[in-house]
């Protein structure tokens, strides 16, 4: 017993002298849940731009150190998690990933002042009045929806009105832009004719595409991530439907054409963070962290989304740590410091300000193409007031 | 010195404590529980406060399956009932002291409602009709939005009690364990009384309970009524603990967990119910543990740590099925008996 007692000890003294330079980051990802098809990507994306960091300065010398965890897309979990994180581990703030976790926790990180950076883009997180300590780095799902209705009405050339069509998860993720969307297809002559619920994980997608079918629409959009959205592609392009497919920030990128072959071709979606290789200033430190440790490895649009993060954050981590307020409000403050924030073209360039945490209106649509993705717009959706937190 | 238990009264057979050492020994044991508090960082608080509700609800199904012989697989269910009972109540400003006893009951209301096929049927055919129960419950909380916040959820206050806050784990274990222990109490001493008596002749040959006079189908309801108040109170507590509830928090693996917790405990046994429930709660947090500090060398071990998970709770219910079939509760008792009557032990 004593000898445990004075092992703990040692411990401690030794993790409380590390703890000097060090600045502890919580990281709650999805590696083996529903979402683990883009998540696990989007983590390494995140790991990998801490060891970048910390091979490069660090934050103003400190060392960062990632203190992550699999929560397998569970609230429950993640709640678990963020206990542990912010209780014994003392993280000054978190990486999340989930819309349905990082929403149900919104209350309790204003309350313990941990700016809570999500790989969620739901609107509900950029009112500062309700959620002042959640950020994330990319247009809200709910500007990517409008503008993807947006490019429906362009593309469209009848007379009618076009018929669109939505499928969605029956979980936060899922339903995030769907009210957003119902309003702007009022707003703007577009009829929605049907709206298609899916399960978390599903191999068959046809009872739903046949119904869809019934209703006649035109454009269907997609929220849900990458595996679902191929498994939806393919059973389409059996039922031989001529409908046109876009999809949603987490269900379009290099794996689409890969998984789901010529049924991708043409398909329509919001890319938030360039694909992995494309020839921007910003991608050279992704390809050479690559090459020197883990050339074999394949990459993607989510891994870069991963260091987009860390860039954001390791920012305003420097800002804080540069003013001396090295706590999560100096970070919540630090971050509402960015004002368009150059990502090296990886990503658009973002701003957070003390009343709107909107960090970009700029929506890139990208277009299957003979297999390869290719920028096809670009919409700069307006910043309205009433669309703030929706 | 000890060689035996020798009992000259049916008083002293009824006891709850068989010798007098072992009263002093569990007043220590209570002493040295709530010093946890004071030692334990906030993750272990997490940890012991969950594993306090755990025997909760692992007593209420012993009290259900262990002892009445009623098998349930509608424990998640009754869980969420409780829980959202009390989200519900609480966002209506409603305290502690009557929302959690307001859930027990709510649910005892519920889980008597899905105890009436008990009159009809038994065992697995018993068991799928309380999995009906497990589906209802699960599809109302994901569709029901205007009270149960649908599938994202609803938050619950803290609880307070006189204008004090119990807002994070440490004080949270003040809460939560005293009403296990009192909860421990009563189950202990509910199979004292007629009652319990009732239960467990049901168990044993439900014909002839009713021939020697047991009201079976009543009783039968019951311990329903019973069993889902303790499950009620665990899902209180669990809503006040994990400040958000959602669907999630209740997949039928819970239910499956819990039948876990009192077969590796002891069915039909009140210490069973403890010891289980302790030992499923500790194994993924050792297991998460041990993945953890390897994953330094093995990056790729924390994916396996859900997998693992589950293989290993699947593998420690099929060793104590063949090798310990009387349970946690069972081994103890030889471990207690072989310290008590040391060196004569025969």
């Amino acid at each position: 017993m004593k000898l445990i007692r004075s092992a703990l000890l040692i411990l401690c003294v030794a993790a409380s002298a590390q703890a000097q330079q060090e600045i502890k980051v919580g990281g709650i990802f999805d590696l083996t849940g529903i979402t683990s098809d883009v998540g696990k990507p989007y983590a390494q994306g995140v790991r990998d731009g801490v060891a970048w960091t910390n091979e490069n300065g660090g934050i103003n010398g400190k060392k960062i150190r990632l203190v992550d965890v699999d929560y397998g897309y569970k609230i429950p979990e993640a709640v678990a998690a963020y206990k542990r994180m912010t209780g014994d581990e003392k993280v000054i703030m978190i990486n999340g990933w989930g819309t349905g976790d990082t929403e149900g926790l919104k209350a309790q990180v204003n309350q313990d002042k941990i700016p809570y950076v999500s790989a969620s883009f739901s609107a509900h997180l950029t009112d500062p009045t309700k959620t002042p300590y959640n950020f994330f780095v990319g247009p809200s799902y709910s500007d990517g929806l409008r503008a993807w209705l947006k490019w429906v009405k362009e593309d469209w050339k009848e007379k009618r009105n076009p018929k669109v069509a939505f499928f969605y998860g029956d979980n936060p993720y899922g339903k995030s832009p769907i009210e957003a969307g119902r309003r702007f297809c009022k707003e703007n002559g577009i009829d929605l004719v049907d709206e298609e619920i899916v399960p978390g994980a599903f191999q068959d997608a046809t009872s739903q595409l046949l119904n869809m079918k019934q209703r006649g629409a035109d454009y269907a959009y997609i929220n849900v991530t990458t595996t679902g959205v191929s498994t939806i592609l393919r059973d389409a392009k059996k039922l031989g439907l001529a409908t046109k497919f876009g999809s949603n920030p987490y269900g379009f990128g290099e794996a689409l054409p890969q998984v789901a072959k010529e049924a991708a071709e043409g398909v329509t979606g919001i890319m938030v963070d360039v694909p992995f290789g494309e020839n921007v200033p910003g991608m050279k430190r992704l390809t050479d962290f690559h090459k020197k440790n883990h050339p074999n490895d394949t990459h993607d649009t989510f891994y870069v989304r991963g260091w987009t993060y860390v860039m954001v954050w390791s920012e305003a981590l420097k800002r804080a740590d540069k003013s001396g307020k090295l706590t999560g409000e100096g970070v919540k403050a630090a971050l509402e410091t960015l004002k368009d924030f150059d990502l090296g073209g990886l990503t658009t360039p973002v701003t957070y300000t003390s009343s709107d945490h909107r960090p970009t209106t700029t929506v890139r649509i990208y277009q299957i193409k003979s297999g390869k993705l290719t920028k096809a717009k670009e919409y700069e959706m307006e910043r309205k007031q009433e669309w703030l937190g929706l | 010195m000890l060689c035996g238990e020798f009992h000259t009264t049916y008083a002293s057979d009824m006891g709850i404590f068989d010798t007098r050492r072992a009263r002093w020994v569990l007043i220590a044991f209570i002493v040295a529980l709530f010093s946890i508090p004071f030692v334990a960082g906030s993750y272990w608080l997490d940890v012991a406060n969950r594993a306090a509700i755990a025997v909760i609800a692992a007593t209420g199904l012993n009290i259900l399956t262990g002892f009445t012989g009623q098998i349930s697989l509608g424990n998640a269910a009754f869980l969420a009932v409780g829980a959202y009972t009390t989200a519900f109540l609480s966002s209506h400003g409603m305290p502690f002291l009557v929302a959690c006893p307001a859930s027990g009951i709510a649910t005892a209301l519920a889980g008597m409602v899905f105890g009436i096929p008990s009159l009809r049927l038994k065992g697995l055919y018993l068991a799928m009709a309380t999995l009906a129960a497990h589906f209802i419950v699960e599809f109302t909380a994901s569709h029901w939005d205007a009270v149960t916040g649908g599938v994202a959820g609803i938050s619950t206050a803290s609880p307070r009690i006189f204008g004090y806050d119990f807002s994070d784990d440490r004080r949270l274990f003040f809460l939560i364990v005293p009403a296990c222990i009192l909860h421990l109490y009563f189950a202990k001493n509910l199979f004292r009384t007629r009652v319990g008596k009732a239960f467990v002749a049901i168990r044993d040959q439900d014909i002839s309970a009713e021939v020697m006079g047991v009201e079976v189908f009543r009783f039968k309801v019951l311990a329903f009524g019973v069993s889902s108040f303790y499950v009620g109170v665990a899902g209180s507590l669990l809503a006040y603990q994990a400040r958000i509830i959602s669907p999630e928090n209740f997949p039928l693996s819970v239910a499956i967990d819990h039948l876990g917790m009192i077969i590796i405990g002891g069915l039909g046994s009140v210490v069973g119910s403890i010891l289980g429930a302790i030992f499923l709660t500790l194994l993924p947090e050792v297991l998460r543990l041990a993945t953890s500090a390897l994953s330094g060398g093995f990056p790729h071990l924390v994916q396996l740590f859900t997998p693992l998970k589950l293989a290993v709770f699947g593998l420690t219910i099929v060793l104590f099925l063949v090798f310990e079939p009387d349970g946690l509760a069972d081994l103890w008792r030889r471990i207690r008996n072989w310290f008590r009557l040391y060196p004569f032990s025969y």
